[in-house]
């Protein structure tokens, strides 16, 4: 049996970060992935957004990381079967390093991260799926893999093993099922195109990149449908709330396909080629499905404590997941030098995640989720927007309503006032 | 353009364990009020035939996504697991 500083269980981007932390401070860290590689069980949107975790540790970060685009141009959609009404949000400022946000491959850079941590003294070991942790006198002392039944224990396991974590579970920080209202499936297709078709139709030069999300169009089920430029590929995909999802008759890739002959979608997507299909879950709820965070010898980190926050206009997890990852990390390095590993010395570890943008950002956006749970979202409101647009527009030699009529007619037709008004101080709470 | 699952092994890799890291109860399916999971599921690995009454759930196209076991009320599952090390699905880029 061999014996760590302390486990990572888990080779995303936190557990890969709470191992280059530990790994630079000179920790013996065993860094544990089921995949036969790093990302090869990862799937996202995704904007990686910045990572201001890991600027001390890779102050080059955007010369040699594995990126595809940074993004430019933010793009919000309300879509109806046959029409759509964007707002656009075009920014010079995004256009040079630090850069705010870019496209990635998490196969490739999830790989990427956890060579640094190996780099740095790590040791990798993939094709590792932990089963069960394993316990002394109430802590947890290390883990124990589904090959061969093989142990390896350290006074410190840091659980990173994504939205599931089943060990957070076992280590019993976790209890009960999860609601599926807090979990969204998300499917992607990734589609093949050459990069000066894409840079025509989405208005980008070089290294440039769009990010678009849309609302509507989604059968009426909670959700939303993103679209963003790769280097030479598109990223299409719908995120939809497995609450609402199970009510319908409605699979994820009848909503997508149907979103993909949307005549404004089809446009955008004409000769491009389906490279592969994905699925992940996406942990929405954020604070409200959070697992306990620590306990003797054991933190947990990222997806695993549901560091996400999914508010229809951005999706923020990578970020909060190498944040989280570099704190237990730090934790863990004080624990060894105070060589206390107990529930009392890893309390810092939540109290630094409170401190920092992590837990101040999931709180900040806890009401989110209660707003988002508005159906109304996801029909009647792009309805309204892309048919108030309609009539201004229209020309059909018929005398037009007076503006404020016509919204208002609008309103009552297709939300009630009482609804829009109740949306409104909720929507507003929520922010 | 569109999904066709049916084409499945054909854009996405899997190495499929023969030890599958599912086992579902079918007979608890035969109660169940529900079936979330048959469209639910994003690779379609869920099939309810009506006439016969019987539940056949397959794991091979499976993306290890998590839906089935947060969507199925009735924890119909002897085993949710994730496949041993190396095997299941292995997405290339995405
Ligand atoms: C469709 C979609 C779109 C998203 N879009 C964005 C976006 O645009 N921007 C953004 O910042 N975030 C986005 N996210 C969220 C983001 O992907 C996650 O928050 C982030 O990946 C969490 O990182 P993590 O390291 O905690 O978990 P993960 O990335 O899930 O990593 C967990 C790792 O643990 C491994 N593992 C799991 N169980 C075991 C086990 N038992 N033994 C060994 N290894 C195990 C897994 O193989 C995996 O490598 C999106 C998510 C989805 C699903
Ligand atoms: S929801 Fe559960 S019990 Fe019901 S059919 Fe699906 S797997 Fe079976
Ligand atoms: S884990 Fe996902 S893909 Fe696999 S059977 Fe369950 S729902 Fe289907």
């Amino acid at each position: 049996m061999t014996v760590f500083d302390a486990i990572v269980v888990g080779a995303g981007p936190a557990g890969s970060s709470a191992a280059l932390t530990m790994a630079k401070a000179g920790l013996k860290v065993a860094l544990l992935e089921r995949g036969s590689f790093p990302g090869e069980k990862n799937m996202f949107g995704g904007v990686l957004h910045r990572l201001t975790a890991l600027e001390d540790v890779l102050p080059n970060f955007w010369d040699i990381a594995p990126l595809e685009r940074h993004i430019v141009k933010k793009t919000l959609t309300f879509m109806t079967e046959g029409s759509s009404f964007s707002v656009n949000f075009d920014n010079q400022a995004a256009n040079q390093p630090p850069y705010n946000g870019y496209t990635i491959f998490r196969p490739t850079f999830d790989r990427w991260l956890a060579d640094q941590a190996v780099q740095a003294g790590a040791t990798l070991l993939s094709s590792s799926t932990v089963d069960e942790v394993l316990r002394e006198g109430g802590r947890i002392v290390g883990v124990r893999l589904l090959r061969d039944n093989a142990e390896l224990r350290a006074p410190i396991v840091i659980a990173a093993d994504g939205v599931l974590s089943f060990v957070a579970r076992k280590a019993g920080l976790r209890q009960g099922r999860f609601n599926p209202d807090h979990q969204g499936v998300c499917i992607k297709a990734l589609i093949d195109m050459p990069k000066d078709v894409i840079d025509d139709r989405f208005g980008l030069t070089r290294r440039e990149g769009a990010s678009n999300e849309i609302v509507g169009n989604t059968g009426g089920v909670r959700g939303g449908t993103f679209l963003y430029t790769n280097y030479n590929s598109l990223s299409l995909g719908m995120v939809l709330e497995l609450g609402s999802l199970m009510k319908t008759d409605w699979t994820p890739y009848h909503l997508l396909n149907n979103l993909m002959e949307q005549p404004q979608i089809a446009k955008l997507l004409r000769g491009g080629r389906l490279l592969e299909y994905s699925a992940h879950l996406v942990p929405k709820g954020g604070y409200q499905m959070q697992p306990e965070l620590f306990s003797d010898g054991i933190m947990v980190t990222g997806d695993a404590a549901a560091l996400c926050i999914v508010t229809g206009l951005n999706l923020e997890g990578i970020n909060l997941a190498a944040q989280s990852g570099v704190i237990a990390g730090k934790t863990a390095i004080v624990a060894h030098q105070q060589r206390d590993f107990s529930k009392g010395c890893l309390s810092n570890y939540k109290k630094q995640l409170e401190d920092s943008f992590v837990l101040k950002d999931l709180k900040l956006y806890r009401r989110t989720p209660d707003m988002l749970h508005n159906d109304r979202i996801y029909q009647q409101y792009p309805e309204l927007v892309c048919g108030m647009m309609d009539e201004i527009y229209r020309i059909d030699g018929r005398p037009k309503a007076k503006m404020s009529q016509m919204i208002l007619r609008q309103v009552k037709e297709k939300i009630g006032l009482k609804n829009m008004l109740a949306d409104v101080y909720g929507g507003w709470r929520s922010l | 353009m569109k999904i066709n699952l049916d084409e499945i092994f054909d854009y996405t890799s899997f190495n499929i364990d023969r030890d599958p890291h599912i086992i579902l109860e079918e007979n608890v399916c035969q109660q169940c009020d529900q079936r979330a999971c048959v469209n639910c599921c994003p690779a379609a690995c869920y099939t309810w035939d009506e006439d016969n009454k019987k539940m056949t759930f397959v794991h091979d196209g499976c993306l290890e996504c998590g839906t089935c076991y947060v969507v199925c009320k009735n924890e119909a599952f002897s085993r949710w697991r994730y496949p041993r090390g190396g095997f299941g699905v292995a997405f290339r880029m995405t």
